[in-house]
């Protein structure tokens, strides 16, 4: 095998234990932060107090922001390498659907993460969440209240589904595909370190009081191309409509060109190889057209920061 | 035997259906229920000087001998709308959108005006906003 093939191989291998390691940390923090963490009341003074006052409260929610942050861009960059060397016909319809579904699980854990910050961008986000499925014709409203609930209880549901159901979900989801679920010593060791050290010397990024006034506010880094699309297009095709759409086609994939596609050497294989092409490079050019968009929002909030 | 085979097949997932649906229904009742809420928001006497004044949600707002109240929510996707001092404009720190001193809205992804929040005096002078959540 070539040096590159080599090189790309041991990516292959060390992305996924790596993000392993960072998420037994981030379960192991988010345990630790449970103990303190109030989702009802002022949750903002709440979060301060954890990162000012309580001991060591800094150091656990730098730790478990970094560790859920390192685990779930891992993930992505395990899934895109499979996605772009088409290693997604390796596997069976089923698993690949389990498998991106429990990426796209991860983001919406990350998401409900920033909501529970309380501060303002954290609020914000949870309302702009709240009012893009209030935005589905017919039944949004009782949608919505699955997920989120204006008022006093506005951060229990997403507490809820954070530290439970989406957990719980995602390793359900992921059972079949991790086969040991306690990381090698070796990167359990390395990504410790590094985010122990990340832990200690980064500093929280300062909480915006709810009450303050900000020319722009951001939701977090990879829903600014969503926010970028949400100032032109109709909330429910800019929030849902258009990410579900890529979502499905990702998970069609291994239908088109996987062992769960048709094997007789007809028409129909052959139209199911065009489509899967097709799908392919329209895929690649949306990852593309959104980095983009995520790079434009963050290029315009640097310039509006003093 | 087939056919009865069949219909036997039907009638389980029919019983199926209807039992999962009998205890869903109750359930989604139960999970998504709402409860109109309703928010008294009091500016005192000394909190109505400004032209505009901001409480609790609640823009105060002061213009040609009118006062009237307006919901600080975007009626787009609901971030709280800050106060241009400058261009006497209402703005959303999210998506853009920009609103007169009256609530019209001006540009940006809104489709409408800012919501209008009845208004009461009462007779200590304080004037009371009723904001509803939930």
């Amino acid at each position: 095998m070539s040096a590159p093939g080599k090189m790309s191989n041991r990516i292959s291998i060390y992305l996924p234990r790596l993000g392993l390691s960072a998420l037994v940390l981030c379960i192991a923090s988010g345990i630790v932060l449970v103990f303190i963490y109030r989702p009802m009341g002022n949750v903002f003074q709440n979060v301060e107090a954890i990162t000012t006052r309580i001991p060591y409260g800094w150091f656990f929610r730098q730790l478990h922001y970094g560790s859920g942050q390192v685990f779930v861009i891992l993930m992505l960059l395990h899934t895109l390498d499979h996605f772009v060397r088409k290693r997604y016909r390796m596997y069976p319809l089923k698993e690949w659907v389990s498998l991106v579904t429990s990426l796209v699980l991860c983001f919406l854990t990350l998401f409900t993460g920033f909501v529970l910050k309380g501060d303002q961008e954290g609020v914000f986000a949870g309302r702009i969440f709240m009012n893009i499925l209030n935005a589905i014709p017919f039944a949004g409203e009782t949608v919505a209240r699955l997920f989120i609930i204006p008022g006093n209880g506005f951060f229990f549901l997403p507490y809820l589904y954070h530290c439970f159901f989406l957990p719980l979900l995602i390793m359900y989801l992921m059972r079949a595909h991790i086969r040991e679920w306690f990381p090698d010593r070796r990167f359990m060791m390395i990504g410790a370190l590094g985010l122990f050290v990340y832990a200690l010397f980064v500093k929280p990024a300062v909480d915006i009081p709810l009450e303050a006034s900000l020319p722009e506010v951001q939701g977090p880094w990879f829903f600014l191309g969503i926010q970028t699309l949400l100032r032109w297009i109709p909330p429910v095709l800019a929030g849902l409509i258009i990410p579900g759409l890529f979502v499905a086609c990702l998970l069609v994939l291994p239908a088109l060109g996987g062992p769960s596609a048709p094997t007789a050497d007809c028409g129909i294989r052959n139209g199911c190889r065009a489509v899967e092409t097709g799908l392919y490079y329209l895929l690649m050019a949306a990852i593309g057209v959104y980095a983009l968009l995520t790079l434009w929002a963050a290029i315009s909030q640097a310039r509006l920061t003093p | 035997m087939e056919r009865r085979r069949f219909i036997k097949k039907i009638l389980e997932w029919a019983t199926s259906i209807l039992g999962g649906a009998l205890l869903a229904y109750p359930a989604f009742s139960f999970m998504t229920f709402r409860r109109v809420n309703e928010k008294k928001i009091v500016f005192p006497r000394d909190e109505q000087g400004g032209r505009v004044n901001f409480k609790e949600g609640v823009y105060l707002v002061h213009e040609s001998n009118d006062m009237f109240a307006l919901s600080a929510r975007c009626p787009h996707l609901g971030c709280t709308l800050n106060y241009d001092t400058v261009s006497q404009s209402f703005k959303c720190p999210c998506h853009g959108s920009a609103f007169t001193l009256a609530g019209r809205r001006v540009e940006g992804p809104a489709r409408k005006d800012m919501a209008r929040v009845p208004l009461q005096k009462l007779t200590s002078g304080d004037v009371e906003a009723l904001l509803r959540t939930g």
